[in-house]
């Protein structure tokens, strides 16, 4: 692994994507709060009559709209943060750049179904004079594909995980309790998979496992990672600096 | 004790890629199961079906969809390891990395159209078995179509993989693998027609679009993972620098 003259600019620049993440997070917070369908989530019992009804009053269809325009803009600034991380595992004393590459192959992912889910949202809140069957049949695709996608933030954890684990040095990445924390968020995901089985209850997509369980573990995941990562970089430049 | 799997978790220089491999088998394991068992997806049902019969395939395959799926949404993107092995294998041929990276990238898309959304639409049609007959209809084509989403991602990927194996002095690969991968992209060439065709065998489950790439995609499958293996075995453990 080669370290090139320019690394210190390298590190400069990653100072500056990992402070856009607390700005994101107040954007993605103030979309969560203004989607009138987030904060008391929609219950997947509505009839299409009540769904439909729910995105045409005017009260909600502006704050539907504006909120799913911005999250489309900025669901994506994710992805900095991700390939943060692949960089991170990229030091790591592994043999092979097969960890490195697992986690790139997942990084776009997650966001690419968000965008998706967000697009169904707008999508459903288009036209009020659509039949509302349609209507929810598109809120059923927005949610479903909002609730149930996780693959890749499961698979992105575990092999973060197993890249820790595999990290054999005298000085590791991070250090182990990263590695545990990335199998646990990955095991509180994974049952939002199953969403789709029951209306009711805490699989189902406005329920206590699908929804707040998983929403508030990604949120936490984001932030502790910023953290990790942050420190990685602080350090990594205070060697630099010394070695300079 | 040397062998034992303790010992290679601890000392094996080939473990990253060991685990990899390993994680394919399992990967392809789980997705017949899950396609040809649980949910009956695989072979598929008629395009031609009325909404009624339709409807009724949904409520007859509720749990199996909405089970065999979920577990599907959890461990699909696991696929990225074989993704990463064979990007691998083309980082160790004489070629420029530039071929590793395109695969890569091209096959870090194909879970998105050609699998997730299939499954998105199943899932959404087997939720709410009294949605009318007519948009279940719609969800079915849309899952069924999708299966073939990804004609470009196999048909571009194996073309770069072959000309990899081909140009490669190295020998990571044998050639007649690089030919096979050119066939392999034929016949996303041909599973096309289900786009067109409603019944017969050009159609989605059709014996030239669904039987025959079937069996070409599990043979090539087989074969891939058996030259993968011979790959680990017969690589020297020296630091690579990538």
């Amino acid at each position: 692994m080669s370290s090139g003259g320019s690394t210190t600019t390298n590190i400069s620049g990653e100072w500056i994507l990992l402070w856009t993440m607390p700005v994101v997070w107040l954007i993605w917070l103030a979309s969560f709060v203004a989607f009138p369908g987030f904060v008391h989530p929609m219950s997947p019992r509505m009839t299409a009559q009540e769904v439909s009804a729910f995105y045409f009053n005017p009260e909600n269809l502006a704050r539907i709209r504006y909120s799913m325009i911005v999250f489309n803009w900025f669901g994506v600034a994710l992805i900095p943060m991700l390939a943060m991380i692949a960089m991170q595992i990229r030091r790591m004393a592994h043999r092979t750049p097969i960890m490195t590459y697992s986690f790139i192959g997942c990084i776009a992912g997650g966001p690419t179904l968000f965008c998706m889910a967000d697009l169904f949202w707008l999508l459903a809140a288009f036209r009020p004079e659509r039949d509302p069957s349609l209507v929810q049949l598109f809120n059923d695709l927005a949610w479903v594909t909002f609730t149930s996608q996780v693959p890749f933030l499961v698979a992105q954890n575990v092999f973060l995980a197993v890249a820790i684990y595999l990290d054999r040095q005298a000085r590791p990445i991070f250090p182990a309790w990263v590695a545990h924390f990335n199998l646990l968020s990955a095991a509180a995901i994974a049952p939002a998979a199953f969403t789709a089985l029951t209306l009711d209850g805490p699989i189902a997509w406005d329920g206590a496992v699908s929804y707040w369980l998983k929403n508030i573990t990604i949120a936490l995941w984001i932030v502790v990672m910023t953290v990790v990562v942050g420190r990685n970089i602080s350090r990594q430049r205070r060697e630099l600096e010394v070695a300079a | 004790m040397k062998g034992t799997l303790a010992w290679r978790w601890r000392h094996d220089p080939k473990l990253e890629l060991w685990l990899a491999w390993v994680t394919i088998i399992v990967f392809y394991n789980i997705f017949g199961i899950v396609f040809f068992g649980m949910t009956r997806t695989q072979p598929p049902p008629p395009p031609w079906w009325d909404h009624a019969r339709i409807a009724q395939w949904f409520s007859d395959h509720h749990y199996g969809l909405l089970i065999g799926f979920g577990i599907i949404f959890v461990m699909g993107a696991f696929a990225a390891v074989a993704n990463a092995l064979i990007a691998y294998s083309m980082r160790r041929m004489s070629v420029s990395p530039i071929f590793a990276y395109s695969y890569l990238i091209i096959y870090s898309l194909a879970a998105v159209p050609g699998m997730l959304l299939t499954c998105i639409a199943l899932v959404v049609g087997a939720m709410r078995p009294d949605r009318d007959p007519a948009l279940l209809g719609l969800l079915y084509d849309m899952g069924f179509l999708s299966f073939s989403g990804t004609m470009g991602i196999f048909l571009i990927g194996s073309v770069i993989w072959g000309i990899a194996i081909l140009l490669d002095k190295n020998r990571v690969l044998p050639k007649w693998f690089g030919y096979f991968n050119v066939c392999n992209a034929w016949t996303e060439v041909v599973v096309a027609t289900c786009c067109i065709n409603k019944s017969g065998p050009f159609a989605w489950n059709g014996v030239i679009a669904f039987y025959i790439n079937m069996v070409v995609f599990a043979v090539y499958t087989g074969v891939f993972i058996t030259y993968l293996k011979k790959m680990i075995e017969r690589e020297d453990v020296l630091q690579l620098s990538f």
